[in-house]
């Protein structure tokens, strides 16, 4: 019976954890709803015995049920049971859930359809858990959906999961397997009990689960606690790095929070957050702003772009040297040098990437910092970007539109960058080949494309877009034609795939603003932008985003890519040589799988609350000054109960008791047992005997453990209680019998002060027990099972805990034993009694 | 020596009982020596009106402190020797017909006296045993219907030897019951052994014993030992020591609520003792092994393991927490 329901909360409990993903609490309940379905149904089954397939099998036709009830009641027979209509409805609701998901990024508005998605979600998780824990007996098996459930906020939430929500999400699971060796535990025992209960029509006591229970929740609160602590408290580790598989940037919108766009899908919050903090200042030797590349995507699988990996060896470290040539660049051009000095804001977030103007030929920067080969994307896997000042010398090839033009169509390009999904629509190729109609070299037709989406193809620049995947690119070319820059990077890369150009798609920032003598880049200035590939000239940037006040401020296309090109003499132009890529197999197997490894995680990194220029020192500082000053706190407090307890006995008035309680309390400090069966004349004769006390100290503890014992056990209280001098001495006389280690931990972490406080989160304990120990209908054994418990926890009370659970199992069996066989009369008399 | 205290009091002082145990004490320890704490426990007996069984080999002197204890108050001292013969009639007194008076005349037996000593009691025949019985308990004794009341104080002293010997009746739990507590005196200690047969071989000290006390004296000492403060918590106390012997799966048989009566008394004898006018936990876990272990029946498995009463109780009183409470 405690089963499903603990299986239901631990879902509730897991479930609680979405909410950050939406925007409003509608959602909230309607998954309630959804569990608590699913739970009484299972509760239900389990209460009818039914076999263990009939749960499941009821499950998703109460859930249907639910659904139709919640979302399409109009349409349905008696409100709930689904008719072809509903279902239609429901089916309708589900598609617009799908679209809204694409539309939206977290915090989503709690429109109908997603509603509907998250609690058929949850519902499905509820079956599972339910499934696993209570049909299987699988409790720990049922950790697989929730932890399913649990990833999803974790993966999509920009912020790192708070701990609380960890807490209630493990505390839930705990419970559930703390359920489940109860279960376990009393179904065991009562098997005996049963069959015993049959022959002789007696109902035997049922096993006394409790305290095990207790010492699960125990070693589970422990574990949640030591999980959040130990990694907070680590100085090796970040805080809380439990949490942070966490994605994305500053999206959540606070006032001190930047980020770096990490993955184009997540432009639109960089560039539509409120605040638009300095992400970088640059200046550069010929004083021209250039745009910063972070990343380059180079994967088109249809839902988004992605990188196929970076690969940095040792040997490609910055340090070592000049990068590697600029790959494509082949026809010899002049060179227009450039150095570049950019310095990070200490804002920024764990960024693991060094935005770069391209192509970099040198860098000169402290740390770790690697090349990818391929793109000349630079980054580290143990050094952060933040707060960095670099210098970066550029070589800019000065190409004639004649170089430009006579790039030939290339034969046998990778062919990773001429990938499209296949769910693209057809009429996007149609429409690409039109808008390049006319032009002969790759090249015109990169011109015609990048004019077609700035000029003459009616797009407008709209921060209301979203998603860059296949059906968002077409309905983006073919209807809306308003986007931001996501859009038209990704929509002109993959036209020009199709127009056979290789092309990928840059991450980073424009130019932006010059402020004084540098330049400043924003979180505004995020951008994304199509790179293309020309044989024997490299890559180049194309700009297709509108730029100026009616599109991204500061965008900028290069003088090559416009049209007017061609008469005037070109300017500015990137580009690489030709050296084509190969790889050494075996090493780049191996960096490969790391550094993709490592790419992700960097992807995946990102946003900070940026923290007020506190170094790494000063956190570990204060946080170690906030350990100590919180280890302390017993100590004081001891000391504080102590000099009370001095002025309560100096008075006179109830000095007895308080002397007595801090010779307890110094005893339990020194580690000296005040055994229970002990009375306090005893306990004095045993302290004068085994720390060999001298005459004055042993009469003080005389007059106090004497006063004690007067005031407990006489009809009158003694006329002349202990005096303080009394307590000073006897401490005294105590400290000396035992180590020094002894007497310094009496006074910084005194013990009887700290099991007060392990007493307290007790008694919270057994709260949250009694709180589980809530009967919602009479229990039928309790009656007749009750009594016999009673005395068998009196039995115990004469015993210590271990020896109370044994004697409540062996207790059974022995009266089992009574029972079959025959035992002599005062025997059996004695048995009963007992029972 | 015969100093008289003002026995017409009332309200006995307790340094008056203290003093004239202490005096009772040194008179009997002049003829038991190095047995200091048997005679404390046997003068306990004696001041919480209850009665004592000596459990011993023969010869170690049970009879002399039961003797001795006799003289030192000047009371009536009677002692029965218990033989498998002795009828019911030998102990409590017959009536025999007065051919002067041409009447029946109870003619007292042995039990009118204020200490009767009776020597190995398990050697009489269980109706002569249980013929004891009512006089230790209610204190009067009832022939041919008439019921003649007993003088106070009432104290037999039996001495019984360990079962295992030939030719003995085990005291059934019923009789073992009305025992405040049970005793073994033990071998005396070499140096003691040694000290006894300088005096003992040169003369008879018993006979040489002149009483300390009075029976008035040792009335008023009974009296003041009744007005002993027991506190609620110390009460609970002996309840609880006594339900734990109920609920141990050593034990056959726990302790009667007469074993807590028999406990709390015992205990207030040994606060006045003490010169202590309320009881602690500690009187009541001193006297707990004497006054219970006898009334125990250990467990099957208990006497498979060889455990005895004696043991189980000791572990008792160390694990039964002390109350704190007031």
């Amino acid at each position: 019976m405690r089963l499903p329901v603990a299986a239901g909360l631990a879902t509730a409990a897991v479930t609680t954890t979405l909410y950050p993903l939406f925007d409003g609490g509608a959602w909230l309940w309607a998954s309630m709803g959804a569990i608590l379905v699913t739970t009484l149904v299972g509760t239900a089954a389990t209460r009818l015995a039914a076999p263990a397939w009939v749960a499941t099998v009821v499950m998703p036709f109460a859930l249907l049920a639910y659904v139709t009830a919640a979302f399409a009641a109009s349409d349905a027979w008696l409100w709930f049971i689904p008719t072809p209509g509903s279902v239609a409805r429901l089916a309708a609701l589900i598609g617009s859930g799908f679209d809204d998901i694409q539309r939206y990024a977290a915090p989503v508005p709690t429109h109908d359809g997603i509603v509907l998605l998250t609690v058929i979600g949850v519902g499905l998780i509820a079956l599972l858990a339910d499934l696993c824990a209570v049909r299987l007996r699988r409790a720990a098996l049922a950790g697989l959906p929730l932890l399913a459930l649990f990833t999803v906020p974790a993966a999509v939430l920009t912020e790192a999961i708070g701990w609380i929500a960890f807490v209630l999400a493990a505390s839930g699971y705990t419970g559930l397997l703390v359920a489940d060796g109860r279960e376990r535990l009393s179904r065991w025992g009562s098997a005996v009990v049963v069959r015993r209960s049959r022959s002789t029509g007696k109902t035997a006591p049922r096993p006394d689960t409790g305290r095990l229970a207790l010492s699960g929740k125990r070693i589970g609160v422990g574990a949640i606690a030591l999980a959040i602590l130990v990694p907070a408290l680590l100085p090796a580790l970040s805080p809380a790095p439990l949490f942070q598989f966490g994605v994305g940037n500053g999206l959540g919108g606070g006032s001190r929070n930047i980020g770096i766009p990490d993955a184009i899908a997540k432009l639109s919050g960089e560039l539509s957050q409120q605040s638009n903090a300095t992400v970088l200042t640059y200046s550069s030797s010929d004083d021209q702003p250039r745009y910063l590349r972070i990343y380059s995507l180079d994967v088109f699988d249809g839902v988004k772009w992605t990188s196929s990996g970076l690969r940095g060896r040792p040997q490609d470290r910055v340090s070592e040297g000049p990068l590697p040539p600029p790959p494509g660049l082949s026809v010899s051009a002049p060179a227009g040098w450039a150095q570049t000095t950019i310095s990070i804001s200490d804002d920024v977030g764990p960024l693991r990437f060094l935005p770069l103007p391209y192509p970099p030929e040198r860098i000169q920067v402290d740390g770790d910092w690697r090349a990818d080969q391929s793109t000349l994307v630079v980054f580290s896997t143990q050094d952060e970007a933040a707060g960095l000042e670099y210098r970066v010398v550029t070589k800019e090839p000065r190409l004639t539109p004649e170089q430009l033009t006579a790039s030939p169509p290339r034969p046998d390009g990778e062919r990773r960058f001429l990938d499209l999904p296949d769910a693209l629509d057809p009429r996007v190729e149609a429409l690409a080949r039109r808008v390049a109609e006319g032009a002969s070299s790759p090249y015109e037709k990169a011109v015609k494309l990048q004019e077609w989406f700035t000029k003459t193809g009616g797009f407008t620049y709209s921060l209301d877009a979203s998603g860059s995947g296949a059906r968002a690119l077409a309905r983006f070319v073919l209807q809306t034609r308003s986007g931001y820059c996501e859009q038209f990077a990704s929509a002109m890369a993959a036209m020009a795939r199709m127009l056979g150009i290789p092309a990928r798609v840059a991450i980073g920032y424009t130019g932006g603003t010059k402020i004084g003598d540098v330049w400043t880049v924003r979180t505004h200035d995020a951008h994304a932008w199509p790179e293309l590939y020309f044989e024997g000239v490299g890559w180049l940037r194309f700009e297709p985003t509108p730029s100026g006040a009616a599109g991204q401020g500061t965008a900028q296309a290069p003088a090559y890519s416009l049209p007017v090109v061609r008469t005037a003499s070109p300017t500015a132009g990137p580009t690489p040589e030709a050296t084509s890529t190969s790889d050494d197999s075996a090493d780049a197997a191996r960096s490969a799988r790391r550094d993709s490894r490592a790419f992700d995680r960097d992807l995946g990194a990102v946003p900070v609350v940026a923290d007020p220029g506190l170094t790494v020192a000063a956190k570990v500082g204060i946080g170690a000054a906030a350990v100590l000053l919180l280890a302390l706190v017993p100590g004081v407090a001891r000391l504080l109960t102590r000099v009370r307890r001095r002025r309560l006995v100096s008075r006179g008035s109830s000095g007895t008791e308080a002397a007595w309680r801090e010779l307890c309390d110094t005893l339990t400090d020194f580690g000296m047992a005040r055994r229970p069966e002990e009375s306090p004349r005893a306990l004095g004769r045993r302290l004068t005997e085994r720390y060999e006390l001298d005459a004055r100290t042993a009469a003080s503890l005389t007059r106090i453990v004497t006063a004690e014992e007067r005031l407990r056990y006489a009809a009158s209280p003694a006329a002349d209680g202990p005096v303080p001098a009394d307590l000073a001495g006897v401490r005294r006389g105590l400290a000396a019998g035992v180590s020094r280690a002894r007497r310094i931990g009496a006074v910084i972490a005194p013990m009887s002060t700290l099991l007060r406080i392990g007493a307290a989160g007790e008694r919270g304990l057994d709260l949250f027990d009694r709180l589980e120990g809530l009967r919602l209908w009479p229990a039928r054994r309790s009656a007749a099972g009750g009594p016999a418990l009673n005395r068998s926890a009196l039995d115990g009370s004469a015993l210590d805990g271990s020896a109370r659970n044994g004697s409540a199992l062996t207790g059974s069996t022995v009266n089992n034993a009574g029972n079959t066989s025959t035992v002599e009369g005062p025997a059996g008399r004695t048995e009963g009694a007992r029972r | 020596m015969a100093a008289t205290p003002d026995v017409t009091d009332t309200e006995p002082r307790l340094e008056d009982l203290v003093d004239t145990a202490h005096r009772i004490r040194a008179a009997i320890e002049s003829v038991i020596e190095g047995k200091g704490e048997v005679v404390r426990l046997t003068l306990t007996v004696l001041l919480a009106e209850g009665h004592l069984l000596i459990e011993d080999v023969p010869g170690v002197g049970k009879t002399m402190l039961a003797k001795a204890l006799a003289r030192s108050i000047d009371c009536p001292v009677k002692r029965v020797q218990f033989t498998p013969d002795l009828l019911p009639s030998d102990v409590t007194g017959v009536s025999a017909y007065n051919q002067q008076t041409r009447e029946f005349e109870f003619k007292p037996g042995p039990i009118f006296a204020n200490i009767v000593v009776g020597d190995e009691i398990n050697r009489a025949s269980p109706k002569t045993q249980s013929a004891l019985l009512e006089c230790m308990e209610e204190h009067q004794v009832t022939v041919d219907g008439l019921t003649y009341p007993l003088d106070t104080p009432f104290m037999v002293i039996a001495t019984q030897n360990p079962i295992e010997m030939e030719g003995t009746y085990p005291l059934p739990e019923a009789q073992r019951d009305r025992f405040t507590a049970r005793i073994a005196m033990g071998y005396p200690e070499p140096a003691a052994e040694l000290e006894m047969l300088d005096v003992h071989g040169a003369s008879q000290p018993l006979l040489k014993l002149e009483p300390v006390a009075t029976t008035a004296e040792v009335r008023a000492l009974i009296q003041a030992v009744r007005t002993v403060y027991v506190s609620q918590p110390v009460k609970r106390y002996a309840v609880d020591l006594v339900a734990a012997t109920r609920h141990n799966p050593d034990l056959r048989l726990g302790a009667s609520p007469r074993a807590t009566l028999h406990l709390v008394r015992s205990a207030r004898a040994h606060a006045a003792l003490s010169g202590r006018d309320y009881v602690i936990p500690d009187d009541l876990q001193e006297m707990a092994l004497p006054v219970l272990a006898h009334r125990l029946l250990p467990s099957l498995e208990a006497q498979g393991q060889r455990r005895h009463p004696e043991q189980v109780v000791t572990e008792l009183v160390g694990r039964v927490p002390v109350p704190e409470a007031r």
